[in-house]
């Protein structure tokens, strides 16, 4: 599994950081002695490097360059400053990318992820394929299937979106706001109506699987998967 | 030499005084010349005149510098001849200017300095806020949500008093290149997206393909945050959709954001890019600093783009940036 170095000096940011990617299947390492940077990138060689550009001593810049020196492993900078001149120099000291302050944690993992596939090719950490499982019903995020008793569906990006979602939260509700947050991406912009397409959808998909009244909606407050299909629910 | 004429008037007055005087002593002693008389007088005012010739001669740029007023600060620091009240007069204003320049840079240090600070200030804020955001974003409970709205909220005054700073070197921040108004607007549509969310209210967007205008990206988006947030604002809870349309008219290319929310007083319109102004609908409101359309009517200025609002309290507001030049 690939190893990710953090150079980051805030203790918090970077514990959650290190616990968020380490969640996703990364091997961690967190800098302590901010003045030895580069023998602890020697000692522990990462895959990647996250570096804060406001550091103890020296910035990040200085040390993007040391670093630069013995290894050409991606480097992603974390920084508070959007300012363009600030990238143009972090990209000049030869780091790879950038991220703003503040973030969130899915655009860490995406650029994380392709700079690790744009050095090291097509190996990726071993949770990429994440199986979400609920009573006998499991969900293939990744190849968007949804089994369950030896049948199989496939799912549209929005619908294993939604799934995951209920199936991981449950037995909470899921708020309508939480699901319209994760849907809407990039291309399109989904609203009340969209969700509420692709709940029938879902809906009609558990029924291909003879899984009845599986999501219920809760008014005002969203939607719960409720395992009707379960060990418990057999009468 | 209106002021020169006006200033030896006396002095003229006094001359032709004493030279009568002189005359009609002789006169009255019993030297009783007429043209020898009118010769003297005609010799002393001819004196007289050879005088006031030197004298505004010497003091030219004197009399001169006295009777107009500084076009800027620099004028000050000139010499005004070698009489001794010229000179003095070339003195008292340089120590006057230095006076000023010395103030002045001093000012200018501590807004520096101040600038900088705030500067370094609002960065060293976004660790601890990205710590914040970063803690709630995985969770659910309404109590996290909450705590991210207002991280929301926090991250975008940061912004704003980021950008407002900027404006001060406005003149070494920005860089004019084509922009895809698409691009541009999709941007901003997704930096906002909770907010639209929160608030029951989407976007529409419908953008004449492949429109691009020259301007600078990072302003456009800080204009497009700014409108888009007002737009959302303001028709909260409508379930209304805000467009974003653009479009070509006139040769010109236009962006337009429209909401359809409460709208704003006809007595409020004209003053919504006055600094601090927050109107009706900042009171009902609250949480509007005022300075959001004041700094885009400021950015918008020194980009030369266009901006116009018209707004019909109850039926919305429609937001319209023209861009000079079409690519």
């Amino acid at each position: 599994m690939p190893k990710i170095m953090i150079v980051e000096d805030d203790p918090k940011l970077a514990g959650l950081l290190r616990s968020h990617l380490e969640k996703y299947g990364y091997e961690v390492v967190s800098v302590v002695k901010f003045d030895e940077i580069v023998e602890f990138f020697l000692e522990e060689q990462p895959e990647l490097v996250l570096l804060d550009v406001n550091l103890p001593s020296y910035d990040g810049f200085y040390w993007c360059r040391q670093i630069r020196r013995v290894s050409t492993c991606p480097i992603l900078f974390i920084s508070a400053r959007s300012g363009e001149m600030d990238q143009v120099m972090a990209l000049e000291n030869g780091a790879d990318d950038y991220i703003t302050k503040p973030f969130h944690y899915d655009v860490v993992t995406a650029k994380i992820r392709s700079q690790l596939r744009r050095a090291y090719g097509e190996y990726a950490p071993k949770m990429e394929e994440r199986i979400i499982e609920l009573q006998g019903l499991s969900l293939y995020a990744e190849r968007m299937e949804l089994h369950f008793r030896h049948a199989a569906v496939s799912v549209t990006k929005k619908e294993a979106i939604l799934l995951e979602m209920l199936l991981k939260r449950f037995p909470r509700v899921v708020s309508r706001e939480a699901l319209l947050e994760k849907l809407w991406d990039d291309q399109s912009f989904v609203d009340e109506n969209t969700l509420n397409v692709n709940v029938t959808r879902v809906r009609k998909k558990l029924q291909e699987l003879g899984i009845e009244d599986a999501i219920e909606t809760i008014r005002g407050e969203g939607y719960r998967i409720v395992p009707t299909w379960g060990e418990g629910n057999r009468s | 030499m209106k002021l020169f004429l006006r200033e030896h008037i006396p002095l003229f007055t006094i001359v032709v005084i004493q030279l009568i005087a002189v005359i009609l002593i002789f006169w009255l002693d019993g030297y009783k010349h007429p043209s020898v008389a009118l010769y003297a007088l005609f010799v002393g005012l001819f004196i007289f005149l050879c005088y006031l010739v030197y004298r505004f001669m010497s003091h030219q740029a004197f009399y001169e510098r006295l009777s107009a007023s500084f076009s800027n600060l620099d004028e000050s620091n000139q010499m005004y001849g070698n009489a001794p009240l010229a000179a003095s007069l070339g003195e008292l204003l340089k120590s006057q200017y230095t006076h000023y320049i010395h103030r002045l840079n001093e000012y200018e240090e501590k807004r520096d300095t101040h600038a900088t600070f705030m500067n370094q200030w609002v960065h060293q804020m976004k660790t601890p806020l990205s710590v914040i955001e970063l803690t709630v974003q995985q969770e659910e409970d309404e109590r996290f949500v909450s705590i991210r709205e207002e991280a929301d909220k926090i991250s975008k005054g940061l912004e704003m008093v980021l950008y407002a700073a900027r404006l001060e070197t406005f003149e070494h921040d920005f860089q004019v290149e084509p922009v895809s108004l698409e691009n541009i607007v999709s941007q901003a549509i997704r930096e906002n997206k909770r907010l639209f969310i929160k608030n029951h209210v989407y976007p529409e967007v419908s953008i004449e393909s492949d429109l691009t205008v020259e301007s600078d990206e990072k302003w456009l988006i800080f204009i497009l945050n700014q409108l888009i947030s007002n737009a959302v604002k303001y028709s909260s809870g409508s379930n209304e959709k805000v467009s974003i349309t653009a479009f070509i008219s006139n040769g010109e290319a236009c962006l337009e954001v429209r909401d359809k929310g409460v709208g704003i007083p006809k007595s409020d319109v004209k003053r919504v890019f006055k600094p601090f102004y927050t109107g009706e609908n900042g009171r009902i409101y609250r949480e509007s600093t005022g300075m959001g359309l004041y700094l885009v009517k400021e950015v918008c200025d020194r980009l030369g783009h266009q901006i116009t609002m018209e707004s019909e309290v109850g039926k919305g507001t429609t937001v319209r940036l023209t861009f000079s030049a079409i690519i």
